[in-house]
């Protein structure tokens, strides 16, 4: 029984490896096909290929790769007058290095508050402080994962009227990420009503790896903080962010699929096919709930599996045509997701609903049952961005992402080329953007107000398993005047509850075995960057 | 409920701990040993053993892949099972699983090795497969997933999963030759 005994200890292999086989999906081995077919449509080739739902549900794992370009941390130029030592002597790190680590994950930087309008004559300082409180991740963790961050300022008004600023205040995030790291805000002590604002997705595209042809199919996040300098400065981003969502009035055609039956006790992957034909010139598909698609000029079928009411996957399941209606369609009922010539199956049926509307009235549609499926998909103690997220916001966030890289956009990325609004839904809710909270202060004349903002930080990091000789370190990094409007006259970093940490990098130039934890920094210096290790017990 | 605090469940001897990991991993671990034997009821059992033996193991074990470490003890479990069948055939999935692994398996001459070795050895094979064809291998042989179920997963054809699990069953035999390592 040596096949027995290898398969007992194929038990035993790498958790990381034997995870991240569910994680790895249709996308990251399809979508290479699709690139090719994509510039080859001439090709009077038959070209099959799948798909599956990508996230929202059970983690989104594709694409979203981090990768290794830019990179993080600065030079360490001469300290000012009354700036700290040179990290290489006070750091407790020892390096020597002048620049920081460029994780594979980057969380982004602590970024400044500014203001809508200009500030006029406030002046502002801040002092931002890291709590490495053990264990304070709201989730309970047992480990060392993250800080709260509190990034507090003051602003002094020495003129002799008041002065009331529309406050921003950015940080990177994701809807998904949101319940853990939405911003609190006081001023003077009170909570402060805060409007949250949310910016496009911050990141781009990126070829598939070892792609024949260069294409856009992966994600490829902000990877340093000179990427954030790119997105912030010029104040575009911001722009779009406080700007209107687009409206996708565009007449479209529906067809619904319902009432699903098909032989389910003899075929577990049971699937039913729609075939048609079409002018591509004149005709655009968008899809909701289908697994497959099949694609060759003037030609396509889509398929999905029949909802055996166990499988997480939507029961809804549309069709919508932008421009000339389709052709006369086929219903193809097949043994699995394949849909091979051979394999057809009776038994495989459903009810096709047809209707005409406009695309916006598709999206609330879709909106809200994906908000509705990912609240069903929450567990007790997990915690429903919906709550924090407005559904407008949300919605309009997916007409944003549908308009500006999916098919509506006039240079489609290949990623939504397929125009499968399954994505479009999910990875609204996982991409990476910037975030403000919105909120009026007033300064009276000749005085100050004070004003925190606290918030959980997560770390920048290098995958477990990843080889790197930097795993289990966690960065942090703070910008000081970034896309701020603010004129600062001073500037502190502090860390706090530091007993279960060790710094092992950094450009602030705290000493903790010296008992430096807080220190003065230098505003002409744009990054500062600290990268500690937890210390196990 | 994080993996964290669920073990913690089983560390304070809580009683919740069995539905808290039922709910949050009795689908997968079904799953699991459905594919091995094909049986609801032995699938239902081997799952309810695979609690019992979380509960009789923690404390003092302290699992950092919770998902993994259940998993890895219902496919003992249902492999168990399978052997313990005494029908005529045994059939399930766990036959053809194995039938499949005996390509894998290198010729006697190499050395002897403990388990812990060979799950090393095995490790360092994987990483040297792509991404694609190391999922199809685990999909398999560790979920005991079906073909069509790993062609449904990855996007292609069961052709392609064929032939990827044919080409990583040679390779990682030629590997184990290579290493002069017998099983």
């Amino acid at each position: 029984m040596r096949a027995e005994r290898l398969f007992r200890v194929l038990g035993l292999t790498d958790p990381a490896l034997v995870e991240e086989a569910m994680e790895t999906r249709a996308r990251q081995v399809e979508w290479k096909r699709w690139a090719a077919l994509a510039a080859c449509l001439a090709l009077a080739v038959s070209l099959g290929f799948g798909w599956r739902v990508t996230g929202g549900f059970g983690g989104y794992g594709s694409g979203d790769s981090g990768g290794d370009s830019g990179s993080a941390g600065v030079s360490g130029d001469a300290p000012a007058d009354g700036a700290p030592a040179d990290p290489g002597e006070s750091g407790g790190g020892g390096s020597g290095v002048e620049e920081g680590i460029t994780f594979l994950s980057y969380a982004g930087p602590v970024l400044p508050l500014t203001t809508l309008e200009d500030p006029g004559p406030l002046a502002a300082e801040r002092e931002v402080t890291w709590d490495f409180s053990p264990r304070a991740n709201s989730h309970g963790e047992t480990r060392q994962w993250g800080a709260e961050v509190t990034d507090a300022y003051v602003l002094r008004n020495d003129t002799g009227e008041d002065v009331t600023v529309t406050a921003l205040y950015p940080f990177p995030g994701t809807f998904d990420s949101l319940p853990l790291v939405l911003p609190r805000i006081t001023i003077e002590g009170e909570k402060t009503e805060t409007a949250l604002i949310a910016g496009p997705y911050s990141g781009g595209f990126q070829p598939t790896i070892g792609a024949e042809t260069p294409d856009t199919m992966n994600l490829e996040t902000l990877n340093s903080w000179e990427e954030y300098k790119a997105l912030l400065e010029g104040g575009e981003y911001l722009a779009q962010a406080l700007g209107e969502y687009p409206a996708l009035d565009t007449p479209v055609t529906v067809y619904r699929f319902s009432d699903f039956a098909a032989p389910l006790e003899k075929y577990q992957a049971a699937t039913q096919a729609v075939s048609f034909r079409l002018d591509e010139s004149v005709t655009q598909v968008l899809t909701y709930g289908f697994n497959g698609c099949e694609w060759d000029e003037g030609f396509r079928r889509y398929s999905y599996f029949v909802p055996d009411g166990k499988r997480n996957e939507p029961d809804l399941k549309l069709l919508v045509i932008l421009g000339e209606d389709i052709g006369p369609y086929t219903l193809q009922g097949f043994q699995d997701g394949g849909c091979n010539p051979g394999e057809e199956i009776e038994g495989v049926s459903c009810t096709v609903t047809r209707s005409e509307t406009t695309l916006d009235a598709v999206l609330d549609q879709l909106c809200a049952y994906y908000q509705e499926r990912y609240a069903r998909s929450r567990a007790a103690d997990q915690d429903n961005a919906f709550n924090v997220v407005p559904f407008e916001m949300y919605r309009g966030a997916a007409a944003e992402l549908l308009s500006q890289y999916g098919v509506l956009s006039g240079a489609p990325m290949d990623r939504y080329m397929d125009g499968r609004l399954d994505d479009i839904l999910a990875e609204t809710m996982s991409h990476s953007r910037v975030l403000y909270l919105r909120f009026p202060v007033t300064v009276e004349a000749g005085g100050s107000v004070g004003l925190e903002v606290r918030f959980w930080k997560e770390p920048s990091f290098d995958y477990g398993c990843s080889g790197s000789e930097n795993e289990g370190l966690q960065g942090y990094d703070l910008t000081t005047r970034l896309g701020s409007s603010l004129a600062f006259t001073r500037q502190r970093a502090a860390l706090v509850n530091t007993e279960n940490v060790e710094i092992t990098g950094q450009n602030f130039g705290f000493d903790l075995p010296g008992g430096v934890t807080a220190v003065e920094l230098d505003l002409e210096q744009e990054h500062y960057y600290l990268e500690a290790r937890p210390i196990e017990e | 409920m994080e993996d964290g605090r669920i073990v913690q469940l089983y560390w304070d001897r809580d009683q919740r701990a069995i539905p808290e990991t039922e709910g949050k991993y009795g689908k997968l671990l079904h799953s699991i040993s459905w594919n091995l034997l094909h049986s609801r009821e032995d699938a239902e059992e081997c799952v309810n053993d695979t609690y019992l033996r979380a509960w009789e193991a923690i404390p003092p074990a302290r699992p950092g892949a919770f998902r993994i470490w259940l998993g890895q003890i219902t496919r003992n479990l249902s492999l168990d099972r399978w052997k313990s069948r005494r029908a005529e055939k045994r059939g399930g999935g766990a036959e053809a699983l194995l039938g499949e692994l005996e390509d894998c398996l290198p010729d006697q001459r190499g050395r002897s090795v403990e388990d812990l070795e060979l799950a090393e050895l095995l490790n360092v094979f994987l990483r040297g497969l792509s991404r694609e064809a190391r999922a199809a291998f685990l999909r398999r042989y560790w979920y005991g997933e079906s073909l069509a179920e790993i062609a449904g997963a990855l996007g292609c054809g069961e052709g392609k999963v064929k032939s990827s699990l044919f080409r990583s069953r040679r390779a990682l035999r030629e590997y184990l030759e290579k290493e002069g390592i017998a099983v």
